[in-house]
């Protein structure tokens, strides 16, 4: 038996305002911006996706299963301007045939700069997944599936029994993705690796006219994964994907919709969450990964959002201050949300080589006008954290000058 | 060829070009015959299979308009005498030669190869480097001109325009037919320039080019005002000359900043290429533009710039500001970042200098034989 295992990462950044070294007094965060996009996704592709996830839980009953992480960037946006999508992810998870995965809640590299606040941001998600879906997250996914050993490991600790990981060479070498790995030093968590090709066929080439594949037909993607060896297929992509980064028009949705059906008519295929496939099979090697790997471009590395000098230097100026931060629960939550990937995203300069993807999800002219917007709004944070410390330490100091008079 | 400028006279785009054109093209294999007029100083020819005319006597520059209200009057009926008999010796003259193909360069030069098409029946090729609505930004635009222009797209065979958007213009405002005209853009030879080198971060601004309202420098001015309320230590050099210089200088002084701001006058080539790479920030903030030779030449002296949107150089370089030249908040927003972040800096000049490989004259010279292979 092969398990199939369909999960969906969905996420939407909070977006920044035009903040220029003149600005003053303006909000950080483009509010009008992240709804009117969140608004239009949510008609694009949230709502009718769930709709017929929700449709197939309804007809298949238990056979068929699926997961998601929803980030706690997302989850805000959601609560303030598109309740109804919350809503249907609530009811969704009340089928009881979703897993909700662990992630951290700001969808952040937190786990490149401290684990001390990558396990601060992983906790709070997960009660905000406790909250929302009722289930305390199991399986964990990094943003972007960053994965090192360092991270597998600090995720152990933090109770988790699976993590997510790319399944691509530089990790397993001639092995399979299609069953499960222990990673290097861990004794009681195993990762899932993404069948990155099968996962891209979906993501990546679905209405791609050049690929051989063309047209993706459920069938034919049945068949391939019938054709699989192995304990699991793990189909690892973006919600956005149906309805957003493939259009309605490309027959995204009629695919979703059948699917289910075509998988099942194979006696060697069954539909399993990652939670289930982490109980139902063993491990089969070790993988060892020092180095940062994600599932980012050709690369698979941290490249597209700490490639260039620009981003580390923005990066390391962002986390710099996070003892400042700590101290101030007025801002704490704005200095993370200024830790969003997408932020250092887009201020990747590879777009000549792999990067019509990168441009494409870039609200700036350029990389250049991303970093500049970005150092602004995180030196306009800076001095008012500086200047909230002063004021903090300078209040004792009042108080005594009263005492004394 | 008809040309009107060829070093050492030069005072734009139009002079760089040919130069660089008929030196690619000559080591081609392809022969050139140019026509300039004659100027105070000779040119210097050491090309190879290029044979150099110049004609008539030291005539005005084209671009030098004698007052600020640019009228009709203002080129003064003179000019305009001078222009015809230029093109009335070229004419003469070339009617000896043999060609093949008639190359002209602007209107100053198209009456001749409309002439010499008519007597020889050779194709006429027509290099649009800019038009009069470019030079005047369309205030008192001078119809003469124009119609000697539109006269020019008409009669010509093809057309080669410096950029997309000068390709749309002929299209809008001359009826061009679209067909006759290729876009070849301009290049640069950046052995001529130093490229990236260490800056000392003297938090320089720079801004070069005609003292007219075409190339913006008032709102190079508007910029510097902007910076140094956030940065008093910033300087902002002009340099070039202009019929606007008495204008610019009253302006800085209404600004409060003439302090701050260093007009250098006309400069030789090597101060260019030392003001170039002196500079922490090229500024181009031409109202119009229709190639801008100038920011690949910055780049190529490994210094950040940051251009109008609507320049022609704009379609072809990504690592580059690109900004509407009329909002000085932005522009200074921009420069301050350039002056704070050398990671912006350094980023944006390697990647931009990186660009500059598939820029060369060569390209334009293989281009161009492309275009008179079509006209033939």
């Amino acid at each position: 038996m092969t398990s199939v295992c369909f999960y969906y990462q969905v996420h939407q950044p909070p977006r920044l305002s035009k903040f220029t070294v003149f600005s003053e007094n303006i909000p950080y965060f483009d509010e009008e911006k992240n709804r009117k996009i969140l608004q239009r996704v949510a008609t694009k592709c949230y709502l009718p996706t769930n709709k017929i996830l929700s449709d197939l839980i309804d007809d298949l009953g238990k056979q068929f299963r699926i997961a998601f992480s929803l980030t706690g960037t997302f989850v805000e946006q959601c609560r303030k301007y598109s309740p109804e999508v919350l809503q249907s992810f609530k009811r969704l998870a009340d089928t009881g045939n979703v897993e909700f995965l662990g992630e951290t809640y700001y969808h952040s590299l937190a786990g490149l700069f401290s684990m001390e606040e990558f396990g601060e941001q992983v906790e709070l998600h997960r009660s905000l997944m406790k909250d929302l879906t009722g289930q305390k997250p199991k399986v964990f996914r990094n943003a972007e599936a960053m994965y090192s050993n360092d991270i597998a490991r600090s995720i152990e600790h933090l109770g988790f029994t699976g993590i997510v990981a790319e399944g691509h060479e530089k990790i397993l070498g001639w092995r399979s993705p299609n069953y499960l790995y222990r990673p290097e030093g861990c004794e009681k968590i195993v990762a899932l690796l993404r069948n990155y090709r099968l996962s891209d066929d979906i993501g990546f080439r679905f209405s791609e006219r050049r690929w051989a594949g063309y047209p993706l037909t459920a069938d034919k993607y049945a068949e391939w994964l019938s054709a699989s060896e192995g304990d699991c297929v793990n189909i690892f992509i973006d919600y956005e994907t149906f309805g957003e980064h493939q259009w309605e028009d490309t027959g995204i949705f009629d695919f979703l919709e059948a699917l289910p059906y075509e998988i099942l008519k194979y006696e060697n295929l069954d539909f399993r969450t990652p939670s289930e496939i982490i109980s139902s099979y063993k491990p089969v090697g070790v993988i060892d990964v020092p180095d940062i790997v994600s599932w980012a471009d050709i690369q698979r590395d941290a490249s597209a959002w700490l490639g260039n000098d620009m981003q580390k230097y923005a990066f390391r100026r962002m986390a710099q201050l996070e003892e400042l931060a700590k101290r101030n629960r007025d801002l704490l939550n704005v200095w993370r949300l200024l830790q969003t990937s997408d932020h250092f995203y887009y201020i990747c300069t590879k777009w000549f080589a792999d990067g019509d993807v990168h441009k494409y999800f870039n609200p700036y002219d350029s990389p250049y006008d991303a970093f500049i917007n970005y150092m602004n709004v995180l030196q306009d944070l800076q001095g008012r954290l500086e200047r909230s410390e002063a004021e903090v330490s300078a209040e004792p100091l009042l108080k005594e000058g009263v005492l004394l008079a | 060829m008809f040309g009107w400028e060829f070093p050492p006279a030069k005072t734009g785009g139009l002079g760089t070009h040919c130069y660089e054109l008929v030196r690619n093209l000559g080591s081609k294999g392809v022969g050139v015959l140019l026509f300039v007029p004659k100027r105070s100083e000779n040119v210097k020819n050491n090309l190879e299979n290029v044979e150099i005319v110049e004609v008539g006597f030291d005539l005005s520059n084209p671009y030098a308009r004698p007052d600020s209200a640019a009228s009709e009057k203002s080129y003064g009926w003179n000019f305009f005498d001078e222009v015809e008999t230029f093109n009335k010796e070229c004419v003469a003259t070339a009617l000896d030669k043999d060609f093949d193909i008639i190359h002209c360069h602007d209107w100053m030069t198209i009456p001749a190869g409309i002439e010499l098409k008519k007597k020889t029946g050779s194709p006429l090729i027509f290099t649009v480097h800019s038009t009069e609505y470019d030079r005047t930004i369309s205030i008192h635009p001078c119809t003469n001109i124009i119609n000697t222009e539109k006269k020019g797209i008409d009669e010509a065979d093809r057309i080669i325009t410096v950029s997309r958007n000068m390709k749309t213009q002929l299209l809008e405002r001359y009826n061009a037919i679209e067909g006759k005209i290729s876009v070849i853009y301009n290049g640069i030879d950046d052995s001529r320039f130093p490229g990236i080198t260490e800056k000392s971060n003297r938090q320089l601004v720079l801004f070069l080019g005609r003292l007219t309202s075409q190339k913006g420098p008032s709102f190079f001015l508007q910029t510097a005002e902007k910076v140094l309320r956030k940065e008093p230590d910033v300087l902002f050099v002009i340099g070039g000359q202009g019929e606007k210089l008495p204008d610019l200088i009253r302006e800085a002084t209404d600004l409060g900043i003439m302090d701050r701001v260093l007009f250098t006058g006309y400069l030789r080539e090597e101060e260019l290429v030392r003001a170039y790479e002196m500079a922490d920030v090229y500024v181009m903030p031409s109202v119009a533009e229709p190639f801008g030779i100038s920011a690949l030449e910055a780049i190529a002296s490994g210094t950040p710039t940051i251009i109008s949107k609507n320049a022609g150089v704009a379609e072809r370089i990504r690592n580059c500001f690109k900004v509407d030249y009329w909002d000085t908040l932005e522009i200074a927003n921009k420069i301050i970042s350039v002056l704070r972040y050398d990671v912006l800096r350094d980023c944006m000049r390697r990647n931009a200098l990186e660009e500059l490989k598939d820029l060369g004259w060569c390209r334009v010279a293989e281009e161009t034989i492309e275009v008179y292979g079509r006209a033939l």
